[in-house]
């Protein structure tokens, strides 16, 4: 199974099909290049952090999420992103 | 246009123990069980549903509930949190499960993709639920590209219906709502709700299920019970009674595949906005719109949007107005004009051939014109984001900027939507506006909302913002939904749709035979009531 069941393979993918539908375009804060630990991101993909949904293990498994949320805090700055 | 408002604040580990601390069931304090189990038969039905679809999919603590708890809509007491999720993968693990629910008298709440945003997410509508999960059962089993059809499993998602059009060159479009990337057709169409393109009306265009009943039969609908046919994608009404309508809104059973009619791909979409100047300008755009959409001139449904519910998707309320009192009008005009919007900012879009489309543009902009709006194309609008989100929306695009809304009051995260309908005529919007603005105002809520023409019906959709995180907030904003219900109701203008706090509300108003009936089929299909147990006010 792939994240969010959308048969996509690698974290990239998963950020822009999923993450990156809100976060860098002005509806969630920007989170990348932030060096945020991973823990606490798969804290808040579960619980649904404020405005955001929470998202199930049969949306992203929990080794999914792990990779997803170093990828993410491991992740560099992207200018391009709008963080409002 | 300002963009500049700094929301990096909002992260940290301060704001993760809010979440946490946000969910009232713990260990020491676990969500009640249904009136009908004992601790014994939960034990037995978790240890049994365990079996059939493996540890990992089986979800029977407190922490591991925590997803399926989340939800957008006012719940002051946390009466909408399940005791459990299960997660099949197979239509034979669901006739299993539905087979252990009815022993052991354990009630299931059925979800899809368990997104409807606004309504009540995944969370069950009765207490001691275990959500029956189907995101897993995520195949497209056909598309096929003759005639432009669907068959599709509940977990698929818009965006992976997309993809694959997209990845196989098939030339049709999808109908998206307006967070189609993470839910899905047939949770969306089962719920009755709604798109942009002219394929919105989701229902009309699905064709064909396959359901299993509760007491695990497997029924077809339509010709999917006919050996050999070819038409179960094609030929929506079979023979006999229809009974495709009996399994949306309701809990007859666990629909587990669906077909629905794919959009070819026009040659020419263009789409339009209209502005106009005042908020009493909305009785005149839908006299204006309805003869264009009932005649099909206009194709999809059109969308007005007010200037507070725009505004509201990229901004905080704070940048619009100072003052925490009712917005007014003065301010609204200003920051929608800053915005390059008008009080009422309607969408609708033009597809065919660029002879069909030159055709019907100059009728359409005569009509307008004489109602004082202004006709604004891609070329007037350029990247405006408000325009590109619409028209995004109306060619079945994905993204998901109004969940933008849920930062308008605070950080919190509250939107629960009304959805009262009436007739497509201009004076029903008089007197809606109105009575929605005074009780809004009344608890201190704005009036964040959107009338809708689907076809001869006026969709008045509103959003009621508010701050989750802070409880008093929470409690207005219940108290406010429900007169917002009651009173409507008593003016005609009923909901097509509600979420899981409001049902039985909703569901007394379509009256005492109307229960009746819809609770004789369910006491005669579901005796054990194992099946969403609450769903549109059926126990």
């Amino acid at each position: 199974m792939a994240v969010f069941n959308w048969g996509i393979s690698n974290e990239a993918n998963n950020w822009s099909g999923g993450c990156g539908y809100c976060h860098g375009k002005n509806v969630g804060p920007v989170i990348r290049g932030r060096a945020l630990p991973a823990d606490a991101i798969k804290t808040i993909v579960r619980h649904g952090q404020n405005g955001m949904p929470a998202f199930r293990p049969t949306e992203i498994t929990n080794s999914e999420l792990d990779k997803l949320a170093q990828w993410i805090s491991a992740s560099k700055a992207d200018p391009k992103e709008l963080g409002k | 246009m300002s963009m500049d408002m700094n929301r990096r604040a909002m992260l940290g580990t301060a704001v993760v123990g809010a979440a946490a601390a946000t969910l009232v069931a713990c260990k020491e304090n676990p969500a009640p069980l249904a009136p009908s189990v004992t601790k014994a038969d939960f034990k037995g039905a978790v240890a049994e549903m365990r079996r059939v679809v493996g540890d990992e999919w089986v979800f029977a603590d407190t922490d591991a509930v925590i997803p399926y708890s989340k939800t957008y809509i006012p719940d002051p007491t946390h009466r909408y949190v399940p005791v459990g999720a299960v997660a099949p993968s197979t239509v034979e693990q669901v006739q299993e499960l539905v087979r252990i629910a009815n022993k052991y008298k354990q009630p299931l709440w059925t979800v899809s993709t368990g997104k409807n945003m606004g309504y009540g997410m995944a969370a069950p509508a009765t207490p001691g639920q275990m959500v029956l999960d189907l995101k897993r059962m995520n195949r497209i089993l056909e598309v096929d590209p003759e005639l432009g059809t669907a068959l599709v499993e509940p977990g698929v998602t818009y965006q992976q219906l997309k993809d694959y059009l997209d990845e196989n060159n098939l030339p049709y479009w999808i109908d998206v709502p307006t967070v189609g990337p993470i839910a899905g057709p047939v949770g969306n169409t089962l719920d009755r709700g709604v798109g942009y393109t002219p394929y919105g009306e989701h229902f009309m265009f699905q064709c064909g299920m396959e359901v299993i009943l509760p007491d695990g039969r497997l029924l077809r609908t339509g010709m999917g019970s006919i050996e050999g046919s070819t038409a179960w994608q094609a030929f929506k009404w079979g023979y006999g009674p229809y009974v495709d309508g009996l399994f949306t809104q309701s809990n007859f059973g666990v629909v587990t595949k669906m077909g629905l009619w794919l959009m070819p791909k026009p040659p020419v979409f263009k789409p339009f906005m209209i502005r106009h100047a005042e908020m009493s300008d909305v009785s005149k755009i839908v006299e204006t719109m309805r003869p264009l959409r009932v005649s099909s001139l206009i194709a999809n449904g059109n969308l007005m949007m007010s200037a507070a519910y725009q505004l509201a998707m990229f901004n905080r309320r704070s940048d619009v107005q100072a003052d925490p009192g009712p917005l007014t009008d003065e301010s609204l005009k200003k920051a929608a004009k800053a915005n390059g919007l008008g009080m009422w900012n309607t969408y609708f879009a033009l597809y065919g051939t660029d002879g069909t489309v030159a055709a019907v543009e100059p009728i359409i902009r005569a009509a307008i014109g004489a109602s004082g709006g202004e006709v604004l194309t891609e070329a007037e609008m350029g990247d405006n984001p408000w325009f590109h989100h619409h028209k995004t929306l109306m060619e079945g695009g994905l993204n998901l900027d109004e969940i933008g809304l849920l930062r308008w009051r605070g950080n919190g995260g509250g939107l629960a939507w009304f959805a009262p309908v009436a007739a497509a005529k201009g004076k029903e919007t008089e007197g809606q506006t109105k009575l929605a603005r005074e009780i809004l105002e009344k608890y201190g809520f704005d009036y964040t909302a959107a009338y809708v023409i689907g076809w001869r019906d006026l969709h008045h959709i509103i959003a009621l913002l508010f701050d989750k995180s802070d409880p008093a907030e929470e409690k207005k904003a219940d108290e406010c939904y429900r007169e917002l219900v009651k009173r409507f109701g008593e003016k005609g203008w009923a909901s097509y749709r509600t979420g899981v706090n409001t049902m039985d509300l909703v569901a007394e108003q379509y009256g005492q035979v109307n229960r009746d009936f819809n609770q004789q089929l369910k006491d005669a299909i579901d005796p054990n009531h194992i099946l969403s147990p609450g769903k549109s006010g059926i126990k």
